[in-house]
């Protein structure tokens, strides 16, 4: 889809020291298994405490990173609220089939049911913001927040919206780490950050976070101009895929300045990678999974470090490649506008 | 009953994550809705749910739980009957 969606604002809780806003990344040192947990900001003053009590990690994360962001987007109430989740809240989950096996499926805790559901957070956000506008949440695996984007950008585009609140939010447990570990999505051995990407080794780091972006129609600095979703390519559909979304998009090769690449160290897509890198000889790369670390909704981050990276400069138009595990591939396209 | 309001209490802080909140802030009259405690209708089911962990009762009639959740003088007087009967 092409598109000019302006980012007037975004918040990030995730493992690096994000939530004040500044882009300052760094290299973790991990302790006992290859996966990083966010950084959690003080919730106290922005959630109730009679409503903070009931809240999981991930809703609490959730909920304050959108409120974060309408903050730093000076407003209060937007047009829509639209988000994507890989897992939802998966700590609520848990404890919630523990309960059914404990107690025999009888005496079950409302709380963990409740919160369960995927669209939790944006219940929350609405609630607390009183927002009663277009509410929705996309569940696609590593098409989740990406399908929030597009959604976004068509509630824009035909004017249902002026200001959407677009966000993502997955959070890792220790039993769901053990599951995913036993189908090859982690490292066998601690494997560090800073050797995620020369690692050589199949698997990758488990990460986690909530990132959220006040999309507007109005003109402001950064603009996301399109989006390309495409489903289990082979290497050679993924390069056609790209030259056709530059083409959609009225843009050269050689005009990318800055690669977001997705690059999670996982030697089974590597070869996907160095094929969309290739192609940008001349652009600086920056690699942001050694950073958040794998998740569903990475590629919120992703988002987030490019438009990062705009604000800082020097780089003016930012391509953002990421894959979840070789199957949800996606190309954004931002720009820094000329007002 | 004294022992098993003080549980009740400590229950009731464990079930409902009443963070900075100990079983000598409750006072056993006090309304646990609205005003006291400040509790909800969510809280009203996690306190159901824990009399029929804790003490095996189970609430079916809802007026008759809006009666029984008043205070924790009244969930300790009607934990004790149950117990009797």
């Amino acid at each position: 889809m092409k598109a000019k969606c302006y980012i007037r604002g975004c918040a990030a809780i995730s493992p690096q020291e994000s939530f004040a806003g500044h882009f300052a990344p760094q290299l973790l040192t991990l302790e006992g298994k290859s996966m990083m947990r966010v950084k959690e900001p003080d919730y106290s003053g922005f959630i109730p405490p009679n409503s903070l009590r009931r809240m999981s990690r991930v809703l609490k994360m959730g909920l304050v990173a959108a409120l974060q962001c309408l903050r730093n987007s000076n407003t209060s109430v937007p047009g829509a609220i639209i988000t994507g989740t890989g897992r939802g809240s998966l700590q609520d989950t848990e404890k919630f089939l523990h309960n059914i096996r404990d107690y025999a499926e009888t005496a079950l805790n409302p709380t963990p049911f409740i919160q369960s559901t995927y669209n939790s957070v944006n219940g929350l956000i609405a609630l607390q913001q009183q927002c009663t506008e277009y509410n929705n949440t996309f569940v696609h695996r590593g098409f989740s927040f990406e399908h929030a984007v597009l959604d976004s950008m068509m509630q824009l585009a035909e004017g249902n919206a002026t200001e959407v609140l677009t966000g993502a939010f997955d959070e890792m447990t220790d039993e769901h780490f053990y599951i995913k570990s036993r189908i090859g999505y982690w490292k066998n051995e601690l494997t560090q950050p800073a050797e995620l990407l020369d690692s050589n080794t199949t698997g990758s780091i488990s990460g986690e976070g909530a990132t959220f972006f006040l999309f507007s129609s109005k003109p402001s600095d950064i603009c996301l101009e399109g989006i390309k979703m495409v489903y289990k390519p082979s290497g050679e559909e993924l390069q056609q895929a790209l030259q056709a979304f530059l083409s959609s998009q009225d843009i050269a090769a050689e005009e990318i300045d800055l690669l977001v690449s997705g690059r999670n160290g996982d030697t089974q897509y590597g070869h996907f990678y160095d094929g969309v890198e290739g192609e940008f000889s001349d652009a600086r790369v920056f690699y942001f999974k050694p950073y958040c670390g794998e998740y569903d909704t990475a590629g919120a981050f992703g988002l987030w470090a490019a438009v990062k990276e705009l604000e800082i400069g020097p780089a003016k138009t930012v391509l953002l490649y990421n894959n979840f595990y070789g199957e949800q591939h996606t190309f954004m396209l931002l720009r820094k506008a000329a007002i | 009953m004294e022992a098993l309001k003080l549980k009740l209490k400590q229950q009731i802080i464990e079930a409902l994550n009443l963070q900075d909140t100990k079983p000598e802030d409750i006072d056993d009259n006090a309304p646990l809705f609205g005003e006291g405690l400040g509790l909800d209708s969510i809280d009203s089911l996690e306190l159901m749910v824990l009399l029929e962990r804790n003490y095996q009762i189970k609430v079916e009639d809802p007026r008759e739980g809006r009666k029984i959740l008043q205070s924790v003088q009244t969930m300790a007087e009607f934990i004790t009957s149950k117990q009797v009967a």
